[in-house]
């Protein structure tokens, strides 16, 4: 074997040992959103159903328990967490590309200082932001009695815009700075020599080049926003974002809907990716065919018309392909073969849970003690804390409260 | 259309450093007009200040008589072609060409009109619609020509535009640029450290040196006729002699160098006393071998010590007694298979075609 084939056969299980890192616990939960059981869990696994996708279901003990569909704090937190992310969209774009247009202007020794400070937000914790904001404004809104300041004072998605602003602008500023950096200021002041007012060169010059940055930077603005939660725990006050809703759910016990969000929200990323770079793929396309007949046509030479073959290219990924189809057909069998989905599977496990339940709900009864034997009994020793108790074993196959 | 541009002491300060200082200078009305000077000798602060980016410290610019001063670049009637052209790069070639009337709010048909008649200026009919990536050098220079033609300026300032071309088309585009010029008869001013370029295509020029005018006049004036040392050795070659004067007469001076004596033309507003320290002046192509019947003012003993071969010319390096270097030029025709290095021999040459200036220092050192 040549050093080269071991040393990508090593490098090749270090990436698959890495992305499996990476990516396993969101494959796992992903799986856990389309089993039936109470518990997101693979094993053991009890029925194939979107349940948590839909409605979720009824306990039974009658408990409701929502789904993705059904979970109205969940909407309301999707809600307001967008009019928070289009409010920190709109707000840290123009701060931050103002902010970046202002470095390119300041002289060299004061440049240093402007950018550290600019870029300080970042550098503080979120909850410090979060608290200070929410401290400043209730002394704002304390000021003026009762009125629009006191009521803006006091709105959690008008704070949580602000505190959110103040620390996404820095990102956006990067994101301006960095493309600012290889602008040619000589095209400002060619455009002002050729007549353009000030506002004219901004619109006509600086903002169309700057249009990719700004795109970018909304971008990571709304994302940064979207799932920011130290911040925004503080500063939402009485509101809920997604992320409070999604926090406080996990407090109390997580449900399978839970994942069924996660994998909703992934799949939404993955088609805006996929769907970004292949638009981008087809304009690059579109671009190098103009290049190609540019240059065909100034050269008159053949040797570059020639036409190349398209062949069919085994695609790179195959191996991670064969084995995800690999692992699904498995799990599809698994499930078909042992009748682990459909409503009649359901059906039964709810009957076999109910059954148990209610098993044990009677045992617990006839082991409950009488008055007479409380009062009776002596109180030390391990002896009858275990009589209290009853059987320890009978707590075993119980679900939970949930 | 064209207007005269007057420099009144104009000077330039950035804190304590004098980037132009006391400039004055009048440009006619329709002139090709170059600032020839060195990278750093304020040339490119001059032109800055005539477009409005730089307002002066001191002085004033006129354009058309008209005091400039508070008057931005977006408000005169000047168009600057920059170093790296600053074309847009988002925008098609007619959106360049048509920006500045875009901005005036012209009409989208009017604006394309004159776009297609500047294309055909500049010979690049029917390619409006590239992109300016798609052009060549040589296209592209045109392209910011006719970007800034498009609003009619009075003046046209040119930063060195041709410097990043190749050696060919930087020589056809002298031309072009030439009878652009001649075409649209506005007044060109054009900065440039290249002296061939200057002397092919002005009408007068300007040589600049630290932020000083040195000189001003006629390109044969200004080559033949140098005022300073700097300007004697920064416009083409020159053969530096220093001495001390001995001797005058008529416009004629003597100057007594440790390798003799000879003879060499006073510029008239440069008048030398004797005992003055001086250097004369003889270009590489005023040194002739002498022939039979040839009868020079001056004659020098040289010892030839390498020789290069460009092409038109010979040029030869030799050493004088005194270890002073001396260049001289051949035309190719002529035959010099007899001069070898190591060889000593007599160059002559008029002192009609020598100047004698005081001491200064010189462009090279």
């Amino acid at each position: 074997m040549r050093p080269s084939y071991f040393i990508n056969f090593m490098m090749g299980i270090y990436i698959f040992i890495f992305f499996a890192y990476l990516f396993g616990p969101l494959i796992i939960m992903s799986i856990t959103a389309f089993n039936s059981a109470e518990f997101p869990s693979i094993t053991p696994w009890e029925c194939f159903s979107f349940r948590w996708f839909n409605e979720g279901k009824i306990a039974y003990d009658g408990q409701h328990l929502a789904g993705l569909l059904s979970d109205w704090r969940l909407h309301d937190g999707i809600i307001s967490s967008l009019i928070i992310g289009a409010g920190v969209v709109t707000l840290s774009v123009p701060i931050g590309m103002a902010a970046a247009i202002v470095l390119t202007q300041v002289r060299s020794q004061l440049r240093d200082i402007y950018y550290s400070i600019s870029i300080m937000p970042v550098l503080f914790p979120g909850v410090i932001i979060g608290i200070s904001t929410v401290v400043l404004w209730d002394r704002i809104a304390g000021l003026g009695g009762e009125g629009f300041i006191a009521d803006i004072g006091r709105n959690g998605i008008f704070l949580t815009i602000l505190a959110q602003t103040c620390f996404i602008s820095t990102y956006c500023f990067l994101i301006f700075v960095a493309r600012l950096q290889r602008f040619d200021q000589t095209q400002e002041e060619a455009a002002l020599d050729l007549g353009a007012s000030q506002t004219q060169v901004f619109f006509k010059i600086l903002v169309p080049y700057l249009s990719p940055a700004i795109a970018s930077a909304a971008v990571i603005a709304f994302l940064f926003s979207f799932e920011n939660y130290n911040t925004t725990v503080f500063s939402i006050l009485s509101d809920q974002t997604l992320t409070t809703v999604i926090a406080s759910k996990v407090r109390l016990g997580i449900s399978p809907a839970l994942s069924a969000l996660a994998l909703t929200i992934i799949a939404l990323t993955i088609i805006a990716a996929v769907t970004y770079e292949v638009l981008r793929r087809r304009a690059e396309k579109r671009y190098a065919e103009s290049q190609e007949k540019f240059v065909k046509e100034k050269a008159a030479d053949n040797r570059i018309n020639k036409k190349y073959k398209a062949g069919f290219k085994i695609p790179k990924g195959i191996a991670a392909i064969l084995l995800i189809v690999v692992f699904a057909t498995y799990g599809a069998t698994q499930v078909v073969k042992n009748d682990l989905y459909g409503q009649s599977c359901i059906d039964a496990a709810d009957k076999e849970k109910k059954s148990k339940f209610l098993e044990q709900l009677q045992t617990l009864e006839s082991n409950e003690l009488t008055d007479e034997e409380l009062s009776g009994g002596s109180l030390g020793g391990n002896q009858d804390y275990g009589d209290i108790f009853g059987d320890p074993s009978l707590f075993q196959d119980f679900g939970g409260f949930d | 259309m064209s207007a005269d541009v007057e420099l009144s002491d104009v000077s330039v300060t950035f804190g304590s450093f004098y980037a132009a200082k006391n400039v004055n200078v009048k440009v006619n009305g329709g002139e090709f007009f170059s600032f020839l000077g060195p990278s750093g000798c304020g040339k490119t602060t001059l032109l800055r200040a005539i477009s409005g980016f730089q307002e002066p410290s001191e002085g004033k610019v006129l354009i058309d008589n008209k005091d400039m001063s508070g008057i931005g670049p977006n408000k005169r009637p000047t168009a600057l072609i920059f170093q790296n052209l600053a074309l847009f790069p988002l925008m098609s070639v007619s959106e360049n060409i048509a920006f500045s009337l875009e901005v005036r709010g012209v009409s989208k048909e009017e604006r394309k009109k004159r776009a297609d008649e500047l294309l055909e200026l500049i010979a690049l009919e029917g390619q409006g619609d590239k992109k300016v990536h798609q052009l060549s050098g040589g296209q592209k220079q045109r392209v910011a020509i006719a970007r800034a033609l498009a609003v009619e300026p009075k003046v046209l300032l040119l930063d060195e535009p041709l410097s990043a071309l190749d050696l060919k088309l930087r020589q056809r585009m002298r031309t072009e640029l030439r009878e652009i010029q001649k075409r649209v008869n506005i007044t060109f001013i054009y900065i440039t450290h290249d002296q061939g370029e200057a002397l092919t295509m002005s009408d007068r020029i300007a040589v600049m040196n630290e932020g000083e005018l040195e000189q001003i006049g006629k390109c044969d004036e200004v080559y033949n006729n140098p005022l300073t040392p700097f300007v004697a050795t920064f416009v083409g070659e020159n053969n530096p002699l220093y001495g001390k004067v001995t001797g005058i007469e008529g416009d004629k001076a003597k100057i007594e160098t440790a390798d003799g004596q000879y003879l060499a033309t006073m510029n008239e507003s440069k008048k030398l006393n004797i005992g003055d320290e001086s250097i004369a002046f003889v270009r590489p192509e005023s040194l002739f071998i002498p022939r039979d019947g040839d009868n020079f003012d001056n004659k020098i003993d040289v010892n030839i010590e390498s020789f290069e071969f460009e092409g038109n010319l010979k040029n030869f390096y030799a050493s004088l007694k005194s270890g002073a270097k001396i260049k001289f030029s051949v035309p190719n025709a002529i035959d010099t298979s007899s001069i070898t290095s190591g060889s000593s021999i007599v160059l002559g040459f008029e002192s009609s075609k020598s100047v004698i200036l005081p001491k200064a220092s010189l462009a090279i050192d």
